[in-house]
């Protein structure tokens, strides 16, 4: 790792600002993130409004960086959700191969036949709108995702020298998955973890677009572009802005992802 | 390297060609001023407004299609209608009404007092969903005089019987045809039922019999547009001429200084209020209902959630009334007294209350003002944003909320208040003596008086937080006139309307029928020569097996559906029937919707039906789920096909362009647009699209679908943007994945060979590599068509388009879960189809993959 490629660099200082926004935002934000102040409203950027006021009157900055802890905050619970079920499942594919890894890759099979957007919606329906439920929704698509990658290059792995080896040394199956072949596996599904991570955030904007987020007056990037819809013509900055946030998020993660998986290949 | 250009600059012109094919819609067609575009918020569930909760099918309907016998005019006198005279006997018990003569019904039947009092009868019968029931009920008897006479003897007199004769739940129907009324309305208005496609719209067209002086327009059309954003979209880019509720007030002052636009507004018999729910906790003391009353702030409210439009009101009355009483400065806007009440009333530390808010954006807006404001005093309120179905469930029929924001929009509505088992649970003996005997006065100096106790009553007693008047927020195109407003009867005198520089007809164009069904045969056809080819090419042994693991997918899909469909909670039955479910009428839309049995039973029952065809009835709209989704497949089809098209012809030659030279110029200049292209979110896309190409300038309409009916050009322009808005950020994928595949087989040792043989780059590229890294491609296509599908919901939301995935969307709000149950598991068989179709493409296209049996997608 002498000389880390220019996306990852790029992708981790994205991530890392919006981490630290959203960290931020639960300790100190500009101005109160709930605070309406309907004589305040629509303002244009100033000193005292970086980002101006929204149709509220609230900060718009704040409302942004409060946004990013719910943003993130669910699309990463969703995804270590989905990693702490998934990778597990697909390790325990690879090590007992016959009938356990039939049923599990056949089950993913079964959830890769819904469309994820589609199902995260009717879950969160279900179950009734918020940002637990929508991490929940998020990883139940996520879970074959994580089994299938991590199933894969097990598989590879398990064929190695060092694993014979262990194996005429006499060591268990379980021993050998959780000591030699996770520690090996583990990169490749990082990468993935972070590409999922991305798009787990454009599911958690999709849904609270549709208000199957987090609930109001929680702030989220989704509902902020929903209800600033109608403004564009008045203040155009109100839908900018979150979409933008939305859009660097996640090229963040992805950015992270493609240059990690590089770092590997190297 | 020339001819690589020549061959790149082939493809770049076919992107062109698909381009030119979408503009190639925008040919200006001349303006019908004869047809009407009307932009409402609420679709109906169904069309029947005798029997319905929902104002949307009186609105839809009342004044278009149906009549009544009397009609109430702006200050509240009443007007003949279909009767033309009427009489009230000394004891005010006995009403004599005199039919109008010649009257026809759309199927050509004549108006007789016969129906007149069948409809009286039916109103009244248990099990009745007429909203005016209980009034109906104080008929005791109706009868036939003579064809045009029917006299109406009430068991006590009632002041208010005609105002409820004047309202859509009392049109008059023909008797015959009641059963069929929510699909085939048969009225005897100016305008009949032309058609209804669900989640769109619905059209009438003139009625030329109508006994009357016919309308002016030879067609309206609705069409439902709630969306606060899309409206705005619809109205601005022209799509809509009317819109007599709109739903964006912030928008108003940008529409107004359009010259084309005329912005009406004019008070409404609409009430908005906090709606509390009195029958327990904190809530129920009044103490506590005055401390929130003046917690709240009117003027901020109605600036800031209706920016300036709407008139304060402090009890529920509407102010341009001649009996209205001023007592918005009952409780003036005082947090601090708030705070000192709630300590008084024995909460020093203040309550917690959950708010839930309806999905209209007034209602959600004006609840998230309300919040912050109660907030300032003391109260924690926790906001939940529900869907209708929800809300009329849990707030409305279960009474299970503190708080709720709601327009009342019937006049004379105070009555509400004497129901203790209505919604918000008021019981007071002093308001039912005030109404009492409001019902059994009939002079106008003592019902002045007797309304202003009641309106100080309802006050001082804090029952809700009274917030504003919603006015009546109409925009619509300045040519237009005849539009009847401002009615307590909130009906629009459609006979009327008419553009004032009125111009040429159109004539209207009939349905394509059996395009549907030729292209179902050609379908099966192809699907089985390709079945055919494979079997020959592949074995049948791989075929088979293959199919087989296929059903057997989808058969574990269908289960895990149903198993997730059935325990949603609520019962469909229930919600579906709202305010007025009693136990039989439950027990009997349970057998009508094939809900008896046990879950197995339902579950073999479904599929059964499925493998025919037969998905159910909707719950929401009580026709066929087939009709509904085969509908929708006609938007989404042609939507998902056509962005597919165009994100291949921008994504594989951006691919071929940037894996052509890897770091090279292309490259460096592709790689961040893809990158940037898939974390696009689509939606957000589509927004920008269309405030840049619709609103601005015009050159696509802002959503909405004309039906296929309509020709190819139309629909493609209507296609356009949505199909642009999808296929940008699909095409960003595609670019990434055919650079990769082709990277990878440009180094192998063929390409080499190729090259030192003297292959010209062209060739090398595009008869060589390509094939070859065509695998990973087709893999991606073979998820984005399912994605496509259903995946696509948020941008048929953006662009109002009734496709597959909004359907989906809708059912969901509305709980007919029986449709959603349908669409997804359509969707699930695309998914598993076209996954299929890549591993048969793949394993056509490389035979080493024939004898492995594994998933391609590795």
């Amino acid at each position: 790792m002498s000389r880390t490629s220019v996306a990852f660099r790029i992708g981790a200082a994205i991530t890392a600002l919006f981490t630290l926004a959203g960290l931020l935002a639960q300790v100190w934000t500009p101005w109160r993130v709930a605070a309406v102040d309907i004589a305040a409203r629509l303002q244009g950027p100033s000193g005292a409004h970086w980002l101006g006021t929204d149709q509220l009157g609230r900060d718009v900055l704040s409302l942004v960086m409060a946004g990013a802890a719910t943003s993130l905050g669910v699309a990463l619970l969703g995804t270590g959700a989905a990693l702490l079920v998934g990778v597990p499942l697909g390790l325990a594919a690879s090590a007992a191969r016959g009938w356990l890894d039939d049923v599990l890759m056949r089950g993913a099979d079964v959830l890769f036949a819904f469309p994820a957007l589609l199902m995260a919606i009717l879950l969160t329906a279900l179950l009734g709108p918020g940002a637990i439920n929508a991490a929940l929704a998020i990883a139940l698509f996520n879970v074959p995702v994580f089994a299938r990658v991590t199933r894969g290059a097990a598989l590879v792995v398990w064929t190695r020298a060092f694993v014979s080896a262990a194996r005429l040394a006499g060591l268990g199956r379980v021993r050998i998955a959780l000591v030699h072949v996770l520690p090996n596996v583990a990169p490749q599904v990082l990468v993935q973890a972070s590409i999922q991570a991305g798009l787990a955030l454009l599911a958690e904007a999709g849904l609270s677009y549709v208000g199957l987020g987090v609930q109001p007056p929680a702030p989220s990037w989704g509902r902020m572009l929903a209800e600033a819809q109608t403004l564009i013509g008045i203040a155009p900055r109100l839908v900018l802005v979150p979409g933008l946030a939305i859009l660097l998020a996640v090229s963040g993660f992805l950015l992270l992802g493609d240059g990690l998986s590089r770092e590997r290949g190297r | 390297m020339t001819a690589v250009r020549l061959h790149l600059r082939w493809l770049l012109l076919a992107v062109c060609a698909v381009f030119a094919l979408l503009f190639g819609g925008i040919v200006s067609t001349a303006q019908a001023r004869d047809v009407l575009r009307v932009g409402m918020q609420l679709e109906p569930p169904h069309l029947d407004p005798t029997q319905g909760a929902s104002a949307a099918i009186g609105e839809a309907t009342f004044g278009s299609i149906y009549e009544a016998l009397v009609r109430v005019a702006t200050d509240g006198t009443l007007h003949p209608w279909l009767a033309t005279r009427w009489s009230v006997s000394p004891d005010g018990r006995t009403y004599d009404f005199t039919l109008r003569p010649n009257v026809r019904f759309h199927d050509g039947s004549r108006l007789t007092a016969a129906d007149v009092v069948a409809g009286f009868q039916r109103a009244a019968a248990p099990g009745s969903l007429n909203i005016h029931a209980a009034t109906l009920r104080e008929v005791v008897a109706a009868r036939a005089l003579d064809p045009l006479h029917v006299q109406v003897t009430l068991s006590a007199p009632d002041s208010e019987f005609l105002i409820v004769l004047a309202q859509a739940d009392a049109a008059i129907v023909p008797a015959r045809a009641v059963a069929t009324l929510g699909q085939q309305p048969v009225g005897t208005g100016p305008f009949r039922l032309d058609g209804w496609r669900r989640g769109e719209g619905i059209t009438l067209l003139r009625n030329p019999t109508y006994w009357g002086r016919p309308a002016r327009m030879a067609r309206i059309e609705l069409r439902y547009i709630g969306d606060p954003t899309a409206a705005y979209a619809a109205i601005k880019s022209g799509a809509i001429d009317l819109y007599p509720e709109f739903p964006a007030p912030e928008t108003l002052r940008t529409l107004a200084a359009d010259p084309r636009l005329q912005v009406l507004t004019a008070p409404s018999e609409g009430e908005v209020i906090l709606a509390m729910n009195e029958r327990e906790g904190p809530l129920s003391n009044r103490a506590v209902r005055q401390a929130l009353a003046h917690a709240i702030d009117r003027r901020a409210l109605i600036d800031g959630a209706m920016y300036g439009y709407g008139t304060p009101i402090g009890s529920h009355f509407p102010p341009q009334s001649p009996d209205y009483v001023d007592l918005t400065q009952r409780y003036p806007f005082d947090p601090a007294l708030a705070r000192k009440l709630l300590a008084q009333a024995g909460y020093p530390h203040g309550i917690a209350l959950t708010l839930k808010l309806p999905p209209p954006a007034y209602a959600r807006r004006v609840g998230e003002i309300v919040a912050a404001q109660l907030q300032a005093a003391g109260v924690t309120v926790t906001i939940r944003n529900v869907e209708w179905a929800t809300w009329l469930d849990e707030v409305f029929t279960r009474h299970h909320y503190d708080l709720t924001v709601i327009a009342h929009a019937e006049p004379y509505d105070y009555d509400i208040y004497d129901r203790s088992d209505y919604y918000f649970g008021y019981d007071s003996p002093d308001f039912h003596r005030l109404m009492q005997q409001l019902k059994a006065t009939t002079d106008p100096l003592e019902r002045h008086r007797l309304l202003g106790d009641i309106q100080r009553r309802l006050a001082d007693d804090a029952v809700n937080g009274f917030l504003y008047q919603f006015p009546h927020l109409a925009v619509q195109d300045r040519a237009l006139a005849g539009v009847w407003r401002n009615a307590p009867t909130q009906t629009i005198e459609w006979a009327d309307v008419h553009f004032s520089d009125d111009g040429q007809s159109v004539a209207l164009s009939g349905g394509g029928g059996g395009a549907g069904r030729l292209g179902g045969w050609i379908a099966i056809v192809l699907g089985a020569l390709v079945l055919g080819l494979a079997g020959w090419q592949l074995g049948t042994g791989w075929l088979f097996r293959r199919l087989g693991v296929l059903g057997l997918t989808l058969l574990a899909a269908s289960g895990l559906i149903f198993a997730l469909v059935q325990v949603a909670p609520g019962d469909p039955a229930a919600t579906m029937l709202g305010i007025n479910a009693t136990p039989q009428a439950v027990a009997a839309l349970h057998a009508e919707l094939g809900l008896d049995g046990n879950a197995l039973t339902r579950y073999v029952r479904w599929i059964g039906g499925a493998l025919h065809g037969d998905f159910g009835l909707s719950y929401t709209y009580r026709v066929p789920v087939a009709g509904l989704v085969a509908e929708r497949l006609a938007v989404t089809v042609p939507l998902a096909l056509l962005a597919t098209l165009l994100s291949i012809a921008l994504g594989i030659p951006a691919g071929i362009l940037a894996a052509r030279r890897p770091g090279g110029l292309s490259d460096r200049v592709i790689d961040p647009l893809t990158r940037l292209g898939i974390a696009l979110p689509d939606f957000w896309l589509g927004v920008l699209l269309v405030l840049v190409f619709a609103v601005t300038l015009r050159w696509f309409p802002a959503g909405g679908f004309p039906g296929v009916e309509a020709g190819p050009g139309p629909v493609l322009r209507a296609l356009a943007l949505p199909v642009l808005a999808l296929a940008l950020p699909q095409a960003a994928i595609l670019a990434r994945v055919a650079r990769a595949s082709l990277i990878g087989v440009l180094q192998q040792d063929f390409i080499r060979t190729a090259r030192a043989k003297g292959v010209g780059e062209a060739r090398l590229l595009l008869v060589h590599a390509l094939p070859n890294a065509a695998a990973p491609i087709l893999a991606i296509l073979g998820l984005q068509v399912p994605f496509l599908l259903a995946g696509s919901a948020l941008v048929e939301e953006v662009f109002t388009l009734p496709g597959l995935g909004r359907l989906a969307l809708q059912a969901i709000g509305q709980r007919d879960l029986v449709t959603v149950q349908a669409v997804v598991l359509l969707a699930a068989g695309a998914t598993v189809l076209s996954s299929f179709a890549v591993d048969l493409a793949q394993a056509l296209l490389d035979p080493r993959l024939r004898r492995t049996s594994g998933s391609a997608g590795a």
